[in-house]
């Protein structure tokens, strides 16, 4: 409130120096005048240059005669400026002047300015309770001492999942790693840095989240953290059967109440869902028979019989790409036969067809990343 | 509250700087009285406004208030309270606003002052001066808002870069920015002469106080900018001909050859759209300076960030002055009337002498600058143009002007006599040569460039006391008579002579330190002791020692000569905590007007130190000359012929003198 008090007190007085004299007297002075002082100092100032020698006798004379003749040209006829009187446009002008200094600084104002925010001096802040403070004041004042002591671990470790939380996952990285830097490596530090690292990623288990939870996982083989999340990484791959085995060995092992048992019962029961609908694919995986008829083939049989197969997937996804499954085994299938050129553009065509930012699409893109194929987008 | 307040006033500046530019110059187009008044308070409230919103900035830093993002990004609860209040211009968005303050600061000046300008010419000043301000303000408010907020506001400040955390980053911008701004006083009495079609009388006498104090602080801000970068940066150098230093120097020499020209043009109404001419190009290449600092085209310190749509704004706003005054002036040149006469061997002549050279050395150094720059932005190569290029084409430029000055102030006005000149001269060339031979006789291995260079300074010294000596008629009448007249000469004459002299001495210092400084690198260990320029060298030890906002490694050394000590100083490695950016804080000894300088590089990993140590002799009359240049300048805004009367003013005799109170 008090702000808009000065503002407006502000506007008011920067009103008043535009409207003060446009409503006041002025008489006209005339310019010959101030020439004429000017010419009569210079002829004094030309005697005193003379007197000391800086100019000879006869240039002075001829100086002088030549401000004289500046003079008299002055006398000459006026060039009637002040007779125009043109008294509208003045008064617009006038008008348009006192009301533009409002109009344009609130108008200015309403766009740049942040009238809510009080001012918040150091001082001040420090001296309220921290427990007065929201969350993100607790985070600042951490920031603040962590500016000034770079190498406190402590600080580190406990904002790390702080910011993992409140979904700055980037400063989240950057933090567990240096909170491992200082204070070492601790199987809790490293499944938050691979978590803090998957969720950057948007969900995805990435090779390099991956690695942090292997470290994680030789640590401590049962951080149920790290499991899990390696488990969605068989999962984003669709190898679904593995990840629910990988689930149901992690539930087994889990005491009654831990927290995660919610967590990892939802996923196995969406790995089910999943495999059940992939029962009947539009694009069938190799039949029994056809597996059979393959073990007892010869090795350039087999390769060529698989050739051929993969081939036809390749066929039926040209034709029906919508079908996620389909894209993830033929991608696999080229990384498999070490056509990597194949593979990326099998990757390429299927980001296309399944809209790379939809779940499938990433699904499809964390795949190509485990299997050693770069994102070319 | 008080970052608001601040806001809301700089944004209220842009609207009266708006009104400031349109209303007195409708007033002045139709002779209306009252619109032409409107000018006068609207500047001074204009500068009352910004310099309120420049003081609501200071207190967010004095408060370390993070919640403006400007301080955030630039200051650091722990740095010592004088950091605080200069961080508020080390850094681009803060160093805009001081140019803004300043700006209004002299539109306001103008107006308190100019009361007895004749009415039109003053409503034309301020209205251009309204332009140059409503296109900088606006420059700030969209591009560089040091008032912008942030929410949730950081605890702790990002530091302000440790090479500016210095008191010269107290004196230098302040100084050089009223400088350049000064000049855009003269640019407005130039613009708004052309757009009246005619020059008053009491025009240049108007324009000369103004690009005086311009000057003054101008040489100050390069002196000070010079003695900064030589201490702080470590390299023993004290002018790089770096294009940021480049950019100041330019105005700096198209200002003294306006300076010397508005004194034909006052004196004797001559050289009028010459005047005019340099009065808008030294102004346009303050703008030039602005832009090639603040808009990233070139990497330095003073880049403090690069943003492509500030650089297009402020090539903008140049184009427009730049081009906008140079038409202006190309359509109405013509109708203006030419002055007085004088023959070629006078002291007009010698003044346009002395602009035809400064003209020359000012395109010679613009083109330098900007040859670079032009390349990378056609074919993108990187070259650079460095001391080689300037050594072959200032230096010879400067050889004849610096030899004809002391000829200047001995000339008559009109026609003027050389061979008397000479003889007077006589004892000033006796002592310069007598100079020459000293140092080739005296000084082990003296080249006799470095000889000549000698001598020229001394000339030079010599050639203003000769000025001074003359004027007084010391040695043709009695002494008693010659101290009264001494006493009783007019300021100027004395402004000339402190100015010529100062120049005498800084090309003293810079010969001195170029042709006879010793520089010496060597590796020491706590103990040891080395040999320079006949002196002993002791390094004592190093002892690490905790700053406010950063740590330091302090090595301390004593000079010793003859066995006896001579003085102890300190160098060191520092690193500051926040930006983790080591800088070196070089360790400097006075002896006299010699310096010894020394400076840390890295340890050898046995306990020994490389350790740099320059003996610099004379080098501190580089920085002198230039205070003796200022007081020149200062001592010449007194003089009583800047104080001209007003016909108005006749019959109150109390009113105060205008102009020289600037």
């Amino acid at each position: 409130m008090l702000f808009w008090i000065v503002a407006a007190l502000l506007t008011l007085a920067a009103s008043l120096a535009v409207m003060l004299p446009l409503a006041g007297r002025t008489r006209a002075d005339n310019p010959r005048d101030h020439d004429i002082e000017v010419y009569r100092d210079q002829l004094k100032e030309l005697e005193r240059d003379a007197a000391r020698g800086l100019i000879g006798p006869a240039e002075a004379e001829e100086a002088k005669a030549e401000i004289g003749r500046r003079i008299l040209r002055l006398a000459g006829p006026e060039n009637a400026d002040s007779a125009r009187a043109g008294a509208k446009l003045p008064r617009m002008v006038a008008v348009a002047a006192v009301l533009a200094v409002p109009v344009i600084a609130w108008g200015v104002y309403a766009v740049t300015g942040s009238p809510a925010l009080p001012g918040q001096p150091l001082s001040a802040r420090l001296a309220e309770d921290p427990a007065d403070s929201s969350l993100e004041e607790l985070i600042a004042r951490a920031e603040g001492h962590l500016v000034s002591n770079p190498e406190d671990g402590r600080g580190w470790d406990v904002l790390a999942p702080i910011y993992l939380r409140g979904g700055r996952f980037a400063d989240s990285v950057s933090a567990y790693r240096n909170a491992i830097r200082l204070l070492g490596e601790t199987p809790d530090r490293l499944a938050g840095l691979g978590e803090a690292q998957a969720s950057a990623a948007g969900g995805l288990v990435t090779a390099e989240a991956r690695a942090s939870f292997e470290r994680a996982m030789a640590a401590d083989p049962a951080n149920p953290k790290a499991r899990f999340y390696l488990a969605t990484a068989l999962a984003q791959e669709g190898r679904l059967k593995e990840a629910g085995e990988a689930w149901r060995t992690m539930l087994s092992a889990l005491p009654a109440d831990n927290p995660w048992r919610e967590a990892v019962q939802q996923a196995i029961a969406e790995a089910d869902r999943r495999i059940a609908a992939a029962d009947a694919p539009p694009a069938a995986g190799p039949s029994q028979s056809e597996i059979e008829a393959a073990q007892k083939m010869s090795p350039q049989d087999r390769a060529a019989m698989i050739e051929q197969m993969v081939a036809g997937l390749d066929q039926k996804l040209r034709e029906n790409p919508r079908d996620p499954e389909g894209w993830m085994r033929l991608v696999r299938s080229y990384a498999m036969l070490g056509r990597t050129d194949a593979a990326r553009d099998a990757l390429a065509r299927g980001l296309e067809a399944l809209d790379g930012d939809s779940e499938d699409g990433r699904r499809l893109l964390a795949l190509a990343a485990s299997l050693g194929l770069p994102a070319t987008e | 509250m008080i970052v608001e307040t601040g806001h809301f006033a700089l944004v209220l500046a842009f609207a009266l700087a708006l009104v400031q530019s349109v209303v007195p110059l409708v007033g002045a187009r139709t002779g209306e009285a009252r619109l032409m008044a409107a000018g006068g308070p609207v500047a001074i409230a204009g500068f009352a406004l910004t310099a309120l919103a420049f003081a609501a900035l200071t207190a967010a830093y004095v408060q370390s208030d993070f919640s403006v993002a400007n301080v955030w990004q630039n200051s650091h609860s722990l740095k010592p309270m004088l950091y605080k209040v200069t961080g508020t211009w080390g850094n681009h968005e803060g160093s805009m606003l001081l140019w803004v303050v300043i700006l209004a600061f002299f539109g306001a000046l103008v107006a308190v002052f100019g009361r007895n300008l004749p009415a039109t010419l003053r409503a034309n000043v301020l209205a251009v001066q309204g332009w140059i301000g409503a296109a900088f303000l606006l420059f700030v408010l969209a591009t560089s808002n040091p008032f912008v907020r942030l929410e949730p506001a950081p605890f702790e400040g990002r530091d302000l870069n440790p090479i500016l955390q210095d008191i010269g980053l107290a004196i230098h911008p302040p100084l050089l920015y009223l400088g350049y701004v000064g000049f855009s006083i003269s640019f407005s009495f130039a613009v708004a002469a052309l757009i009246e079609g005619r020059i008053d009388a009491a025009w240049a006498r108007w324009v000369r106080p103004w690009t005086l104090a311009a000057w003054v602080f101008l040489t100050g801000g390069i002196a000070m900018g010079s003695y900064w970068a030589y201490y702080e940066l470590g390299w023993g150098g004290f002018w790089f001909w770096d294009p940021v230093e480049n950019a100041s120097f330019m105005p700096w020499l198209a200002g003294t050859a306006l300076l010397h020209s508005a004194i034909v043009m006052e004196k004797r109404s001559a050289l009028k759209i010459w005047t005019i001419l340099l009065a808008i190009l030294t102004f346009s290449l303050s703008l030039l300076g602005t832009f090639l600092v603040r808009s990233g085209v070139l990497t330095s310190v003073h880049a403090f960030a690069t943003d492509p749509t500030r650089g297009v704004f402020i090539l903008g706003i140049l184009v427009v002055f730049i081009g906008g005054s140079l038409a202006l002036f190309a359509l109405r040149a013509g109708s203006l009337t030419a002055g007085g006469l004088f023959h070629p061997i006078s002291r007009e002549g010698a003044l346009v002498l002395n602009n035809l050279f400064l003209t020359t050395a000012t395109a010679t150094v613009l083109v330098g600058t900007l040859y670079p720059l032009v390349v990378e932005a056609i074919s993108g190569d990187k070259i650079s143009v460095g001391a080689p290029f300037f050594n072959l084409t200032f230096g010879p430029l400067m050889l004849p002007l610096l030899l004809l000055i002391p000829f200047g102030p001995l000339l008559a006005w009109k026609r003027g006599d050389v061979f008397a000149v000479a003889q007077r001269l006589m004892a000033a060339f006796g002592g310069a040569l007598l100079a020459v031979l000293a140092t080739l006789l005296l000084v082990d291995g003296a080249s006799v460039f470095a000889a000549l260079g000698i001598g020229i300074a001394v000339w030079m010294v010599l050639g203003a006391l000769t000025d001074l000596a003359q004027k007084s008629a010391l040695g043709a009448v009695p002494l008693g008579v010659a101290a009264r007249r001494f006493a009783g000469l007019p300021r100027s004459v004395f402004g000339t002579a402190l100015a010529h002299m100062g120049m005498g001495l800084s090309v003293l210092g810079i010969v001195a330190t170029v042709a006879f400084e010793v520089e010496h690198i060597t590796v020491m260990k706590p103990g040891e002791t080395t040999e320079i320029a006949g002196r002993t060298l002791r390094f004592e030890g190093v002892a690490p020692v905790q700053g406010p906002n950063f740590t330091e490694t302090q090595a301390r050394f004593v000079l010793m000569q003859g066995g006896v000590s001579r003085g102890a100083l300190i160098s060191s490695k520092r690193i500051y905590t926040a930006r983790q950016m080591p800088t070196t804080e070089a360790g400097i000894l006075t002896r006299g007007l010699s310096q010894l300088y020394v400076s840390l590089g890295d340890e050898t990993g046995d306990g020994g130190m490389v350790v740099r140590i320059w003996w610099k002799p004379l080098v501190t009359l580089i920085w002198l000359g230039g205070a003796v240049m200022m007081a020149g300048g200062a001592v010449s805004l007194t003089d009583r012929r800047l104080r001209v009367g007003a016909p108005s003013r006749r019959t109150r005799p109390s009113a105060v003198p205008s102009g020289a109170k600037a």
